[in-house]
């Protein structure tokens, strides 16, 4: 997607000039490990983790299922403990946080997308993209939240419930909402795995360009190769550890590199096609 | 196939069915509880009646009236002793006794000056202490009273007020007041159902009961075995013919039955009362679980089609866990029932009445009256829902979420609902503007039905309306949970309408009922302050009030007149032939001061030199009018005719339908042992009404069992008797409070699991816990207040009608107690954060990763 690269060099260059040093770290883990269970069953879901997660950029994280990754999100975002290791959002570590400390996190300083089931059925659009700085009882900056309804073209419909709009607009309006509190990073969770192609690249377009004019850090954990070719970055995860990083990724790059994996996986030969061999690392979950 | 899998179903959501089950029990208990206690209470007495009566007994006869007689004052009839002579001479009778017992004696224990008999309900009896061959009380300790100043007391009376043998004892009774030392103590023999009795040898009883030696109330006799009951009674009433009546021990045991048996259908009817309401509110809370189970099942149920189910085969698996449901429910329920028994007996035996528990009688009815409730109520609160699962369509395996909202059946809904409340509303009018109280109080109870089943068909569609009015605060108040909250409640307005309905009905009850007593309490005050002239009240807890009691007041120091006021037992009969057992007034001629009786026609004062006063009702129905005369048997003495000389108006409770004649035209007409005792004595004050107030209080003081009231002690005692008509609803109220709390549990808990996902989704983006918790407790709260609102607006329209209905039966004031209504909504908000305090625990706990995970 040389597209979606040429863009992330300017805003490089913007964030780290002016804010500098630790201000381009979001996030970062240090030494992370998840591990479930104990003694003979213990799982390790994230082995030793080291990764910084830079401010105004786009990160994918990607792997075969049961790598981790979606467990390094959930860690980062402050949803989920972990054994050991630290983990710092802004200039804050969060192990150790207590839970009420955790979900004033949450609703301040991180965004969240969803791979489905995003928006409170029982508020309309607007309210639900004004839901978290409603919670924080804080005011919305009206010109910010205008623009980021403008960004993803839902102002004619701000005022239908969810159920009223289609699954790429709730997508779309669950984007705003992570916007709108201009928290520090966003997490999104798959938040294209349930939308057909065409959605699904309406909502990947906003989530490039509101890290390219918004100026947002994004991380996306995703399988898809085509979206993971919207980033600026792309970690690829095997085993809970981070085995592979890409920058720049084409589609197609992380294809063959998520190829690469399914064949360590499985000794069954690589498939023919690269829809079949997307499709395969998906069902193996 | 079916049997299987509703018994899974069932086991799978036995959290939710715990809380119908609830319900169940506690309506099956109540029934099989008053069942079993009714049916033990009644099997004791029959034995303790047929041990205790005599093989025939004779009395003197009967002439026509005997309501209660010696309580209103009338003395006791006795018979010579000559009699005892002849029906022992009686060709197989054994033995024969005369029998001296009168209730209307207080026994007083001298040291505290207090009243040591039962203060409500039984009765104190005192008589002569005989042998028989089966007495109900045997002396376990001291000797059987011997000669004047020897006294007998029953064990449980002498537990009650810590008296033993050698104490004193001091007894007022009609003759006179009687000082005496309590030489034994008896103990029943079987049950003792709640008197205090007390014993003397057969000569002071004549002379200090009665005030006649040699004298009996009546003859018991035991046969040699010859002959059968009904022979010794022919053989008697031969002898005798009607101057004496006859009873024999089935005729006995009958009579004491009908005494009992009318304090056991009260205890009875309340009790069903109680069960009657837990089974309508339980059938909410059945339709609401069902309702839920098959919404929350409706992609099973699709499946279950897909594949080929039918209609009928989903309904029965709906119907079959219904009643799976029903007959665990009325088992537990049976099993507490039988608790519940035991713990009216016991309860029974703290008030004075010793049933025992060990000898419960259950008869086979108990378990089939209990079956047949549990499971039959159930089973067609489940009807609904089950039809509903019926109609689900294969479709809805396929279908993301639940059946969209059916809007032609809305429609159906509203307007049945709106039909029924309009009617209802219709009969509830035309009841309050009804002439007759009797047609007003039937269009009253139609209305109460109609409007009632009219508000809970259409509850869901108010709640629409009502919950968003209601939750329009909540957001500026607080916050994001309050919006939150606000849209939950309206988010499925049926289910928020059936829970609100279960607790509407509670409400509506006691409001309805406030709104009755505080108006009765406002009208008899008014009424009393209208018309009641005296200043001082004097009446007796026991019977009436003695010559002696009589005379302390008249030697009061500071009244400016006594009016004394007899219950006279009469036939009266009209000059249109219609002829009326009844009891009139006959008063002192100052009577007017104390208790002003307005006169229609005529001259109330008139009426009480001689003649007669009757009511405008009476006068209407009969055609008469001042100057007529009416034939006025006087029961035990002579019969007269008077003149009407008033007619009385109608307007007031406190004379209304009543007569009035002179106390001197009773006097004459009356032999002087037939006068009954005065039931009320009236004064008033000439000067100081206080000081005359406690000097008439010290004169009396000798008396524990007379109350003396001054104008605003009357009033308070009529608000405490009202009150206490009260304290049966509040029981009631919580009785359906507790139902209806498990109601909104039961919602709270479903609709949290149905929102995990959501609840998983707010708490990533940031909502507390405490926010969480908060949202979960005002949507409840909302739900609460909302049924508050349809209660106490029903319970109003209720109340209001029933006081216009009884308008002209003396509630003539509408009081709407405003306390209590604030009561009913400050409680409902607290039930509601009760019920909210399980479910809300449980959303917060949850594990937001996992929570967000769900399907």
């Amino acid at each position: 997607m040389t597209t979606a690269a040429a863009p992330f060099g300017s805003r490089a260059a913007t964030v780290a000039g002016p804010a500098g040093g630790a201000a381009a770290i979001a996030a970062s883990a240090r030494q992370v490990t998840k591990a479930y269970g104990s003694g003979e069953t213990r799982v390790t879901a994230l082995d030793q983790v080291d990764v910084d997660i830079a401010r105004g950029r786009f990160t994918a994280i990607m792997g075969p299922s049961g790598s981790g990754k979606s467990t390094l999100m959930h860690c980062l975002a402050g949803l989920d403990s972990v054994t050991s290791g630290q983990i710092r959002i802004g200039g804050t570590e969060i192990t150790g946080l207590k839970d009420k400390q955790l979900t004033k996190l949450r609703r301040d300083k991180i965004g969240f997308i969803f791979q489905s089931f995003n928006l409170l059925p029982t508020l309309n659009a607007l309210e639900n993209i004004t839901l978290p700085m409603d919670i924080a009882g804080r005011r919305p900056d009206q010109a910010w939240l205008d623009q980021v309804v403008a960004t993803v073209g839902l102002a004619a419909r701000l005022k239908h419930r969810p159920t009223q709009l289609s699954g790429g607009q709730q997508q779309r309006v669950a984007v705003a909402r992570a916007l709108a509190a201009k928290p520090e990073i966003i997490f999104g969770d798959e938040p294209t795995g349930n939308l057909d192609s065409r959605s699904g690249a309406e909502v990947l377009t906003f989530l490039r360009r509101s890290v390219d004019e918004l100026g947002q850090t994004i991380v996306m954990v995703t399988h898809d190769p085509v979206a993971a070719g919207y980033a600026d970055r792309v970690l690829f995860l095997a085993d809970g550890r981070i085995v592979d990083e890409m920058a720049n990724p084409t589609s197609d790059a992380v294809l063959e590199r998520m190829l690469r994996f399914s064949a360590a996986e499985t000794p069954v030969p690589a498939p023919a096609g690269p829809l079949t061999a997307g499709g395969d690392s998906r069902r193996n979950a | 196939m079916i049997l299987k899998t509703s018994l899974r179903s069932f086991f799978a959501h036995k959290g939710r069915m715990a809380l119908s089950l609830t319900a169940v029990v506690l309506s099956v208990a109540f029934v099989s509880g008053t069942l079993v206690f009714t049916d033990t209470a009644t099997a004791t007495f029959d034995r303790l009646f047929a041990s205790t009566a005599s093989d025939v007994a004779v009395s003197p006869a009967d002439d026509g009236a005997d309501h209660n007689e010696q309580s209103g004052g009338a003395m006791a009839r006795t018979l010579a002793a000559s009699v005892v002579r002849q029906v022992a001479a009686q060709p197989g009778v054994k033995s024969a006794s005369g029998e001296v017992s009168v209730s209307n004696a207080t026994i007083v224990d001298p040291a505290t000056n207090k009243s040591v008999g039962p203060t409500g309900g039984a009765p104190t009896l005192a008589g002569n202490w005989y042998e028989t061959p089966n007495s109900a009380l045997r002396i376990t300790s001291g000797a059987a009273p011997k000669g004047a100043g020897q006294v007998l007391l029953d064990a449980d009376t002498a537990d009650k007020a810590k008296l033993g043998i050698g104490d004193q004892l001091r007894i007022i009774t009609a003759v006179g007041d009687y000082r005496a030392t309590i030489s034994g103590i008896a103990t029943f023999t079987t049950t003792n159902p709640g008197a205090a009795l007390v014993f003397f040898d057969t000569p002071t009883a004549q002379r200090e009961l009665l005030g006649r030696p040699g004298a009996f109330t009546s003859v018991v006799a035991y046969g040699d075995g010859s002959r059968t009951d009904d022979q010794l009674k022919a053989g008697l009433v031969a002898t005798f013919g009607r101057t004496y009546q006859v009873k024999t021990a089935a005729e006995q045991a009958a009579d004491n039955q009908s005494d009992v048996g009318g304090f056991l259908d009260f205890m009875k009817y309340a009790m069903l009362g109680f069960a009657g309401i837990s089974l309508l509110v339980g059938g909410f809370l059945i339709i609401n679980t069902f309702s839920m189970l098959v919404a929350q099942r409706t992609r099973e149920i699709g499946l279950m089609r897909a594949i080929g189910g039918s209609r009928s085969q989903v309904n029965r698996s709906v119907l079959t866990e219904a009643l799976v449901l029903g007959v665990l429910g009325s088992t537990v329920g049976l099993g507490a029932g039988l608790g519940l028994a035991v713990g009216l007996i016991k309860l029974m035996g703290a008030v004075g009445m010793h049933l025992d528990a060990s000898q419960l009688t259950v008869k086979a009815s108990v378990p089939i009256t209990a079956y047949a409730v549990g499971v039959v109520i159930t089973v067609l609160a489940a009807w609904l829902p089950a039809r509903r699962a019926g109609k689900v369509s294969p479709m809805a395996a396929l279908r993301d979420h639940g059946t969209p909202a059916e809007a032609a059946a809305n429609r159906i809904r509203a307007g049945v609902g709106l039909l029924l409340t309009a009617a209802g509303a219709a009969a509830l009018v035309a009841g309050s503007r009804s002439d007759s109280a009797g047609t007003g109080g039937a269009l009253l109870g139609l209305g109460v039905l109609v409007t009632l089943v009219g508000f809970v068909v259409i509850g869901p569609l108010l709640a629409g309306a009502v919950v968003r009015v209601l939750g329009a605060a909540l957001p500026a108040l607080f916050g994001p949970s309050g919006r939150l909250a606000q849209r939950n409640a309206l988010r499925n307005p049926r289910r928020t309408g059936a829970t609100a309905a279960a607790l509407m009905i509670g409400l509506a009850l006691v409001t309805g009922a406030s709104v009755v007593t505080s108006s009765m309490v406002s009208s008899a005050t008014s009424q009393i302050d209208k018309s009641v002239g005296a200043d001082f009240i004097v009446m007796s807890n026991n019977g009436g009030l003695t010559p002696n009691m009589v005379k302390a007041i008249q030697g009061t120091p500071g009244l400016s007149h006594v009016s004394r006021s007899k219950d006279i037992g009469v036939v009266i009969t009209s000059p249109d032939g219609h002829r009326e057992d009844t009891s009139i007034n006959a008063v002192s001629p100052t009577y007017g001061e104390d208790l002003r009786v307005p006169a229609v026609t005529g001259s109330f004062e008139g009426a009480l030199k001689e003649g007669i006063s009757v009511d405008k009702d009476y006068a209407d129905s009969h055609h008469l009018k001042v100057g007529d005369p009416l034939s006025v048997h006087f029961q035990g003495g002579s019969t007269r005719t008077l003149r009407i000389a008033a007619v009385t108006a109608e307007d007031n409770q406190l004379y209304q339908g009543e007569m009035y004649i002179g106390l001197d035209t009773a006097v004459r007409a009356l032999p002087a042992d037939r006068l009954p005792q005065d039931v009320m004595v009236l004064a008033g004050a000439s000067s100081g009404a206080d000081q005359a107030y406690a000097a008439l209080q010290k004169s009396l003081a000798q008396y524990p069992q007379l109350q003396v009231k001054n104008q605003a002690d009357y009033k308070a005692l009529i608000k405490k008797q009202v009150d206490q008509l009260l304290y049966m609803v509040y029981g009631l109220l919580g009785l359906a409070i507790v139902v209806a709390v498990l109601g909104v549990v039961n919602t709270l808990a479903l609709s949290v699991v149905e929102r995990t996902r959501e609840i998983g989704l707010l708490r990533a983006i940031g909502l507390s816990r405490r926010q969480l918790r908060r949202m979960i407790r005002l949507e409840s709260v909302v739900i609460a207040v909302f049924g508050a609102v349809l209660g106490t607006g029903l319970g109003l329209a209720w109340g209001i009608t029933a006081q216009r209905v009884l308008k002209t039966q003396g509630l003539n004031e509408l009081t709407v107690p405003t306390g209590t209504i604030v009561a009913v909504f400050v409680g409902a908000a607290v039930v509601g954060l009760l019920a909210a305090l399980g479910p809300a625990l449980r959303a917060s706990r949850m594990n937001v990763l996992a929570a967000i995970a769900t399907d």
